[in-house]
């Protein structure tokens, strides 16, 4: 599968929710084992499900408030439909984005 | 003691300033009633669906989208350590603005249900720890706990 390098955003779904990325800090794109590995700069991150690519988001700071019950650095936050999505901050991505080794073998694609 | 809104009125608009001042939304949580300020509150919402961010607290339930806009959605009853109540018929979403004026956020509390529109008297609340709990007044025969949305964006 590959990856557009274009302006846009990376939508997938992981733990229960649906996370964005820009693309331009995508490197490659894998399927593994039942999901995928995302490589990007800061390292790489694991998805549950691609939803596809978006050319744009309003992005929006996350509020403050949430500071205070969620420690994960984010990007910001916008929806896509009517989902909710948070964008992943790639150099500190939340700890449920993070692919672990043994989450399984790569199977097809590029990095 | 605090009344419906709609009983009484005030006469001047001093009066009238304490009065808008004093004016909550009641919401059941759990076992408690609380009052949040009828001036912080923007919409009561059916409970919107709610999309959690793994990792966070009890508190945040996660996400939701709000007139094409993300809302953090914040657990009322456990802000205010409140036992869970029967299983509600009518939950909501009460969508309200926390933090100081200056730099105020719109959030949602979920509640159990959406309950009047009293005037609580500065002077019938007796205080709580100052912060997000003011602190608890009688109202209608049952003490409710009064809220201040500013100190909950601010005690960060």
């Amino acid at each position: 599968m590959s990856v557009p390098h274009a302006p846009g955003f990376l939508l997938l779904r992981r733990a229960g929710g649906v996370w964005g990325i820009a693309n331009a800090a995508v490197s490659g794109l894998a399927r593994q084992n039942g999901g995928y590995r995302i490589a990007t700069g800061g390292g790489a991150l694991a998805a549950d499900e691609i939803l596809g690519v978006v050319e744009s988001l309003a992005v929006r700071p996350a509020a403050l408030v949430m500071r205070r019950f969620w420690p994960e650095a984010t990007a910001g936050l916008a929806v896509h439909g009517a989902l909710p999505v948070v964008m992943v901050d790639p150099s500190r991505p939340p700890a449920a984005l993070r692919f672990e080794d043994g989450e399984g073998e790569t199977d097809e694609g590029r990095d | 003691m605090a009344e419906p809104v709609a009983s009484t009125s005030g006469n001047g608009n001093d009066n009238r300033r304490a009065r808008l001042e004093g004016t909550h939304l009641l919401v059941r949580a759990g076992e408690y009633a609380c009052a949040l300020p009828l001036a912080a509150v923007r919409r009561v919402v059916r409970a919107l669906a709610v999309h959690p961010l793994p990792g966070a607290a009890g508190e945040l339930e996660g996400l939701a989208e709000f007139g094409g806009e993300p809302l953090p959605i914040l657990n009322l009853a456990r802000l205010i350590n409140a036992s869970p109540g029967a299983n509600p018929s009518y939950p909501v979403t009460v969508v309200v603005w926390v933090g100081p004026p200056e730099a105020r956020e719109t959030i949602g509390f979920t509640a159990d249900a959406a309950l009047e529109v009293v005037h609580v008297p500065a002077d019938a609340i007796v205080a709580g720890d100052g912060g997000f709990l003011q602190g608890e007044a009688p109202v209608g025969g049952e003490v409710v706990r009064i809220l201040n949305l500013e100190a909950l964006g601010r005690d960060l």
